[in-house]
């Protein structure tokens, strides 16, 4: 019958796994202190390694969430519709959308401004800044024949 | 050379690499076999005890002497040790059982152990044991250090050590009986 192992039996090797490469206690005080001679890293993203695994795991994700987030921020924006006509023509200021009226004898008949709040109740207000009594009043005031602004 | 010795003279920043050399001569066999017992592979423990030395250069300025040099080195050996495996089992997602595998296949092929199948056998079974049970048996079987040192040294208590040792060496003999 086998005798069963009993630990403090059995002969004890302090070393029990194969000893390290010859000389390799003879060196490693020279290189480990090459190691602590050396000069300090430059700082940079070294910091990064300090951090650990799990911090540098969100951080890595949050970035790359980061990134996609803004680039399709971005490309939405490139793709937005450009502001809307009454918004456009009411930056124009007055003096100079009547020069270019003027100037470039472009016509208003009493027709187009009758047809104009029908059309955008928002755009007299903004462009003309007239409430519909005072442009009432202008174009009883005008005779029949059409006429410049 | 004595500790005190060694401390004294690192505090002199002109005596301090002649000092910090003694001291890696006087604990760097001990320092590597108690971290390659840990990590079985010749090239990590090289690493590892690089690293523990490159970390008491770093904070041996603020010793302060609570503890002796020696246990004081060997926690920060052991501390490395427990990391280095944590993360190795992070690193590669593997769960317990295949680092220890892995392990235990470099302790097959340990030319060491060739032929001698009780000895392969112990080192095996010793693998299976959990990171911190495996480094109490260590201390104790191998390095033969008082409980009062390893309290130091692992941070638990005299007891709680006492019991860890004692279900340790029953586990091992266990395992070792029922392969045979």
């Amino acid at each position: 019958m086998k005798t069963p192992f009993r630990l403090d039996e059995h002969p004890r090797r302090p070393q029990p796994l194969a000893p390290p490469p010859d000389q390799y206690f003879h060196q490693l005080p020279l290189r480990v202190m090459q190691r602590v001679q050396a000069p300090e890293p430059t700082p940079g993203f070294s910091w990064l390694s300090a951090l650990p695994a799990p911090l540098r795991m969100a951080l890595a994700t949050s970035v790359v969430l980061g990134a996609f987030v803004g680039s399709f921020w971005l490309s939405e924006s490139a793709l937005a519709p450009a502001a809307t006509a009454p918004d456009t023509l009411a930056a124009v200021p007055r003096h100079e959308m009547v020069e270019y009226l003027l100037a470039s004898e472009q016509r208003l008949s009493l027709t187009d401004l009758a047809e104009l709040p029908a059309v955008e109740r928002i755009l007299p207000e903004t462009y003309l800044q007239a409430s519909p009594d005072e442009v009432q009043e202008v174009l009883d005031a005008q005779p029949t024949e059409d006429t410049y602004l | 050379m004595e500790d005190q010795d060694i401390l004294a003279k690192f505090r002199d920043p002109a005596a301090r690499n002649v000092a910090f050399n003694q001291l890696v001569r006087k604990y760097q066999t001990k320092v590597y076999w108690h971290v390659r017992k840990m990590v079985i592979d010749h090239n990590d423990a090289d690493d590892l005890t690089q690293d523990v030395f490159v970390k008491v250069w770093k904070h041996l300025e603020n010793f302060r002497q609570d503890a002796s040099l020696y246990t004081w080195i060997y926690r920060i050996a052991t501390n490395e040790c427990l990391s280095f495996l944590a993360s190795k089992r992070r690193k590669f997602f593997l769960p317990l059982n295949d680092v220890g595998a892995e392990l235990a296949a470099k302790v097959e092929a340990d030319p060491s152990l060739a032929g001698d199948d009780v000895e392969l056998r112990l080192q095996k079974a010793i693998l299976t044991l959990p990171d911190k049970q495996r480094l109490v048996f260590n201390l104790r079987y191998y390095d033969e250090m008082p409980y009062e040192q390893m309290a130091e040294v692992t941070g638990t208590s005299v007891g709680a050590l006492k019991a860890s040792y004692h279900h340790a060496a029953k586990k091992i003999e266990h395992y070792i009986n029922g392969t045979d």
